[in-house]
């Protein structure tokens, strides 16, 4: 058995993880959408943690960007008591209140991750901001981090709670704050993958770019704050999630690549 | 400020490094998946209201039927308009992918409806506003084209239409080929904590803390029989 030494440089400041250009094994034998395979990517740097809410401020504050939320008032919140998969329509919704006006603002909250936006929006922030989502295979690959099992640690699902903010109760029926956060927590709260990404399983699904046969729909990666064990447990490598381009949803963000 | 971090990346063989492989599913369980994802289209006024969903759907800024289009819609064709289109969104990981073997399974939950899409507020009202004539819509709709449709069954779920299983019951063994129908009856007596339910042995295999979203039971003529005969002794207990 021959066991292989790669040694390579990965440059990165305190916001972005240099991924070198190379050959990358994505998917899972078997999955029906992200099957097995190997892609070539180019070198790209891909930020260290989910978008915050003060970086998307400082983007509101130069243009006065009005979200989908904002302008058709049909954001969907949650609240403990909802059964599961359902959430709550909330005209007072919106990135500076993700949950609805009655649950509270973002004051406190300028380093949590940016939420209730629609993928239309977050085009809008990254063509000014000079950046762009990762591609399904730059996300999945930078998630790896190397690795070639459903998590960048391995199989054992249980080490979950270690690296990423999920939903630890049964149901959704009663409040779980069992790791400290019901909703967000702020960025880098867990620990880091071997690459120096943070939360990329858990506190919120990332919006990547690619479709997935249907043009019309697009689609976010890694599970969120809401997701559990007994329903979701799209935290992992694999699992690729499907959403309508104008939603907004309170457990819905996003990380960034340089352009 | 820019830093420098050497990876070590060990690249093991793939005997100790393969991806985790799942099953896949094969033509019987693919071809199962897409029955149970196919939703009913009722005929009333349908050539109207899929004029009207034309609308809403060339426009970027709304998914649903202005005010004045939706009231001059007959009670009938409120009930196609809802029935093919939804004017709210889904959450992005509520999905179910074909699995293995998934024709011989009778699931805990029925899978999501209208891909990104789902009812809004003012459509769940109109289900249970108009209780009565949407059951007898349903009912009508489903012996004329010998099929339940999936937006049919979370129709009657989200009206928690008890009332519906006589009906349910007959049609599954018309041909006893739609498990969904049984999960259906099982999430009615779920909901109405039917007590000789919720102690079950299936109960706790599809409901409680030790199931997922996901559980299921094995599909056989003792399971399915079992489960018509608890929501019939449920249903004729309300009596």
């Amino acid at each position: 058995m021959i066991t292989t030494l790669v040694i390579c440089c990965m440059a990165y400041d305190t916001a972005f993880v240099h991924v070198p250009a190379g050959a990358y094994r994505v998917g899972q034998k078997g999955h029906p959408v992200n099957p097995l395979r190997t892609v070539h990517l180019q070198a790209y740097d891909i930020a260290a943690h989910e978008l915050t809410n003060r970086e998307f401020a400082a983007f509101v504050d130069v243009t006065n960007y009005v979200t989908d939320a904002e302008r058709h008032r049909n954001a969907l919140v949650f609240e403990p008591g909802l059964k599961e998969f359902r959430w709550k329509e909330d005209s007072t919704a919106f990135w500076r209140y993700p949950n609805g006006l009655g649950r509270g603002g973002i004051e406190q909250k300028m380093d949590h991750p940016v939420t209730t936006l629609s993928y239309t929006d977050i085009q809008a922030y990254c063509q000014w901001a000079g950046v762009r989502l990762p591609s399904f295979e730059e996300w999945e690959v930078a998630s790896r981090a190397g690795a070639r099992s459903t998590y960048f640690w391995g199989k054992e699902a249980a080490r979950i709670g270690e690296y990423a903010n999920i939903w630890h109760g049964n149901d959704h029926l009663q409040a779980d704050s069992s790791d400290g956060y019901m909703y967000t927590a702020p960025v880098g709260s867990f620990k880091p993958n071997p690459w120096g990404l943070y939360d990329v399983y858990g506190n919120v699904f990332e919006f990547c770019e690619g479709h997935l046969g249907k043009e019309t729909s697009v689609h976010a990666r890694g599970g969120s704050w809401w997701c559990s064990t007994h329903a979701c447990n799209f935290f992992n490598s694999v699992d690729i999630g499907s959403v309508h381009p104008h939603a907004s949803f309170s457990n819905l963000g996003f990380r960034v690549v340089k352009k | 400020m820019k830093r420098y971090l050497l990876l070590l990346a060990l690249s093991l063989p793939m005997a100790t490094m393969a991806q985790d492989e799942i099953p896949a599913a094969g033509p019987a369980s693919i071809a199962y998946h897409e029955y149970r994802m196919k939703e009913s289209v009722p005929p009333y006024g349908l050539a109207k209201v899929k004029a009207l969903i034309t609308k809403i759907n060339d426009s970027e800024e709304t998914t649903a039927l202005n005010a004045k289009d939706y009231l001059g819609l007959s009670l009938r064709e409120k009930f196609t308009y809802h029935m093919i289109h939804a004017e709210s969104y889904s959450q992005n990981c509520d999905i179910v992918l074909p699995e293995p073997d998934e024709e011989k399974k009778i699931f805990a939950y029925l899978p999501s409806v209208f891909g990104d899409t789902h009812w809004s507020s003012r459509q769940l009202d109109f289900f249970q506003s108009n209780r009565d004539s949407v059951l007898a819509l349903i009912k009508e709709s489903a012996n004329r084209s010998k099929r339940t449709g999936l937006n049919y069954k979370h129709a009657l779920m989200e009206m928690h239409a008890v009332e519906a299983i006589p009906f349910l019951a007959e049609f599954y063994q018309r041909d006893r080929k739609d498990h969904d129908i049984l999960t259906l009856l099982m999430l009615l007596m779920k909901e109405s904590r039917y007590a000789p339910f919720l102690s079950s042995a299936s109960y706790t295999k599809l409901y409680s803390k030790e199931s997922n979203y996901f559980s299921y039971l094995q599909d056989n003529k003792a399971n399915e029989d079992l489960i018509i005969k608890r929501a019939t002794d449920f249903y004729n207990s309300r009596k």
